[in-house]
């Protein structure tokens, strides 16, 4: 079966794909402060050294992200 | 300028975390501000003295950065709490709003929360001179128009155009309260009735900040219980969901204003690498990234130690040859001690760690300033969350090398309570420099200088094993701490990576001159206090033992003929005796008697309560060597000493290593609790970490003891 959606950690590294919404509400009050919406570009620029982390772009500013964060972030497929 | 009340008109610097806000805090006020604590929290809020040309003044608050008005952590919280409040004292007459010009549609959501509260508020554009590098063109009165408040370009850093924001805030000043605007976010019929019940029972006159409060009743200081419980009535009763409706008036914003940063900015097309991308390929690689940090700490590890030995000894010299002064021209007298060998040593003690402090706070805010430390964070994050602390955790354990006092004071800047309290209870662990001499003498009297392995000295191999201790017993602490301490303080990453960038000069000097001085005040009252007892302490005896003492000695000397030196080291060691400490090292003695320690070496783990390398004077004090102070010496004598009941040898291998973990792990440095107290605003804290460390000493002692012996 096809997947419906995917979140911000599948996408490989130097892949953008458009924020579709977020699953943890609080974390998305955050996030949308910081600039990053629905409907924004998010490329993944790499993962931490250590993992459970990812360094995203979106939209020109540049976020750290620990795992879980990225995974309630909603992306198009 | 004051209000009504006769008092000074104040205005608040509002913005987010990298909106350059204490640049330009710094360019306004200059040295003339102050670092306060916000009653409750340890989060500082810094106030300075506006000056206009014109010869009125008002007063600047810089508050914490925050991204919105809806806070994920406790700095962010404060902004909050005080633009709800009329009545705080922190409220401001007016707020100035910081934004970063090359980034105006991520910086605009909170200046639209702002507007709504109702106070004037102007615009500042920072960073007006890269955003024109990059190319980004801000129609400043487009912009001014459409958000119907004055606007004005500046550059913190380059200090361009702060006489015309100066010039701005004092004409918001004059025509205060200002015209009355139009709300910016329309409410929905739903937060409207919310707000306006709010307003009604705080008497409260603004509906945004009725609806913020009915979004933060759980933790907003200032309410009172019923109050809370009345909030809640209103919010059950309207089926208002706080997280929902956040979330759609954070985008209702965002749709009203991009269309105004569209109509009023031109920027040209993004280039697809930037010298932040290229620095980042090396700097967070998945292992140059560890090694480019490893590197990094190893050069401030190495400053710290390296550049503060010529001012510390210029410092220390410059008092004991104070002291010897003084003691020759001033009468022999119990006043006299308490000056030099209780204040002064004192003094002594607080201003010998202002090199390392300097040092290590000029290198950490010049690293936080280039943008260095997010990344840092950002590798780190997963490896010290599994310890119950957070990346910026790891800077504090490294600086703690050389000395838990700043390092424990840059534990600052992480966010979360928990993450930050377990950073300041377990940095002590790491063996400081302190501690250095101590294990010195030690390891040179009980470990033999073999060979193992052809390259190392079984000297050298236990030198290492004792940083080795350190590190793991902080992180066993960590991971402890984290399974007891419970926050509901919700723990994010989620941080901004900013651009780098040169830092200004200005600020890290500033930030410097304050982190010095809040230790010589916060700290060093505590300190002084601390040493004078334990001079106390030692001077004094109870009835007459003292004079005893003396004359015993005395006796003696004159028995076996000796000359003058060592007939003053034998007092000296006979009054150490009889005194309180030694009465105090005597009744202690069955307790650390398992760990091998006879009651000499109880004085000294007393007296090293001041600062661990007290040891070695103190043991040489006590084996009458005092004027010498020389490890061959001193080793010697300890070599040869027994117990008095027993007339076994006290420096067995056992023993040795038994005190070797004993000052690894033990809590012995009055210095780190008075900056523990002082931190985390409470005393309790250092009491618990005095007595889980003391344990844990202990019962590590005790262990090797009863290994080895």
């Amino acid at each position: 079966m096809q997947r419906r959606y995917r979140t911000v950690p599948d996408l490989k590294v130097h892949e953008s794909a458009h924020a579709l919404s977020f699953e943890d509400p609080a974390l998305a009050s955050k996030l949308m402060a910081m600039g990053l919406l629905p409907g924004t570009l998010i490329e993944m620029v790499r993962v931490a050294p250590f993992g459970k982390a990812f360094y995203i772009k979106a939209d020109g500013i540049r976020l750290a992200l620990r795992e879980e964060e990225a995974a309630s972030i909603l992306v198009e497929v | 300028m004051r209000d009504a009340a006769g008092k000074l008109l104040s205005v608040a610097l509002v913005g987010n975390p990298n909106s350059g806000k204490s640049t330009i805090f710094n360019q306004l006020t200059g040295l003339r501000q102050k670092t306060g604590n916000f009653p409750g929290v340890t989060v500082d809020i810094k106030e300075g003295r506006l000056r206009f040309p014109s010869g009125n003044e008002a007063l600047l608050t810089d508050l914490p950065g925050t991204y919105s008005l809806y806070p994920t952590s406790s700095d962010e919280k404060i902004v909050a709490a005080v633009l709800t409040n009329p009545v705080d004292a922190h409220y401001p007459d007016a707020i100035v709003y910081i934004a970063d010009a090359t980034h105006l549609e991520k910086h605009l959501l909170l200046l639209t929360q702002l507007l709504d509260l109702g106070m004037p508020v102007l615009l500042a554009l920072n960073m007006s001179d890269m955003a024109a590098e990059v190319g980004i063109k801000v129609n400043a009165t487009r912009l001014s128009e459409r958000l119907g408040i004055p606007v004005v370009s500046v550059s913190g850093r380059k200090g361009e155009n702060i006489q015309k924001l100066i010039a701005e805030i004092e004409k918001m000043l004059l025509s205060l309260p200002g015209q009355p605007r139009k709300p910016f976010y329309t409410l929905t019929e739903q937060e409207k009735y919310v707000a306006e019940a709010a307003c009604l029972n705080l008497g409260i006159k603004n509906l945004y900040q009725g609806l913020l409060i009915a979004h933060h009743r759980s933790w907003l200081p200032f309410l009172s219980g019923p109050e809370e419980a009345i909030l809640d009535t209103i919010v059950k009763d309207k089926d208002f969901v706080s997280l929902r409706a956040q979330v759609d008036e954070t985008l209702d914003r965002y749709d009203r204003f991009i269309p105004i940063v569209q109509e009023a900015v031109h920027r040209p097309p993004q280039f697809p690498s930037t010298p932040t991308d290229r620095i980042d390929e090396v700097v967070t690689h998945r292992w140059l990234g560890p090694l480019v940090f490893f590197a990094v700490m190893l050069l401030i590890f190495q400053a710290i130690y390296d550049w503060s030995e010529t001012p510390m000894n210029l410092i220390e010299n410059g008092f004991s040859n104070l002291n010897v002064w003084l003691k020759e021209r001033l009468p022999e007298h119990w006043t006299t001690d308490l000056l030099t060998d209780g204040i002064l040593a004192g003094l002594s003690g607080i201003l010998v760690f202002i090199p390392q402090i300097a040092i290590l706070f000029f290198l950490i805010t010049l690293l936080e300033e280039v943008g260095y430390m997010a990344r840092v964070v950002f590798m780190f994050d997963k490896t010290m969350r599994r310890f119950g602390m957070n990346g910026r955790s790891v800077v504090s354990l490294i600086s703690g090398g050389a000395c838990a006092v700043p390092a424990i004071m840059s534990s600052r800047t992480i966010g979360n309570w928990k993450e930050r309290l377990i950073t300041t209870m377990v940095t002590p662990f790491i063996s400081c420099s302190a501690r250095l001499p101590v294990y010195a003498v030690l390891i040179g009297l009980a470990v033999p200088a073999h060979r193992v392995f052809g390259v190392f000295t079984l000297q050298s191999l236990t030198f290492g094993s004792m940083y080795v201790l350190g590190v793991l017993a902080a992180f066993a602490s960590g991971y402890a701490m984290k399974k007891v301490l419970r926050t509901r303080e919700l723990s994010y990453l989620a941080i901004e990576l900013p651009v780098y960038r040169m830092p200004h000069w200005k600020n890290l000097w500033l930030t410097v001159w304050e982190k010095v001085s809040a230790f010589v005040i916060g700290a060093g009252k505590i300190i002084l206090v601390i040493s004078i007892i334990l001079w106390a302490l030692a001077r004094f005896g109870p009835g007459d033992a003292m004079e005893q003492a003396v004359q015993q000695a005395q006796t003696e000397a004159l028995a076996r003929q000796m000359n003058e030196t060592a007939t003053n080291d034998l007092v000296a060691a006979y009054k150490l005796e009889a005194s309180y400490a030694g009465f105090l090292g005597k009744m202690i003695e069955p307790v650390i008697r398992p760990l091998g320690y006879d009651w000499k070496i109880g004085i000294a783990i007393i007296a090293s309560f001041a600062a661990r390398e007290v040891f070695v004077g103190t043991m040489s004090t006590i084996y009458s060597i005092g004027s010498s102070e020389d490890d061959v010496a001193l080793r010697a004598k300890m070599k040869a000493a027994t117990f008095e009941d027993s007339g076994a040898p006290v420096y067995t291998l056992a023993t040795a290593l038994s005190l070797l973990v004993f000052y690894a792990l033990a809590m012995q440095c009055m210095s780190t609790l008075a900056v523990v107290a002082r931190e985390t605003g409470t005393w309790k804290w250092a009491f618990i970490q005095f007595i889980y460390m003391s344990l844990l000493a202990y019962l590590g002692a005790w262990a090797v003891f009863n290994l080895f012996a």
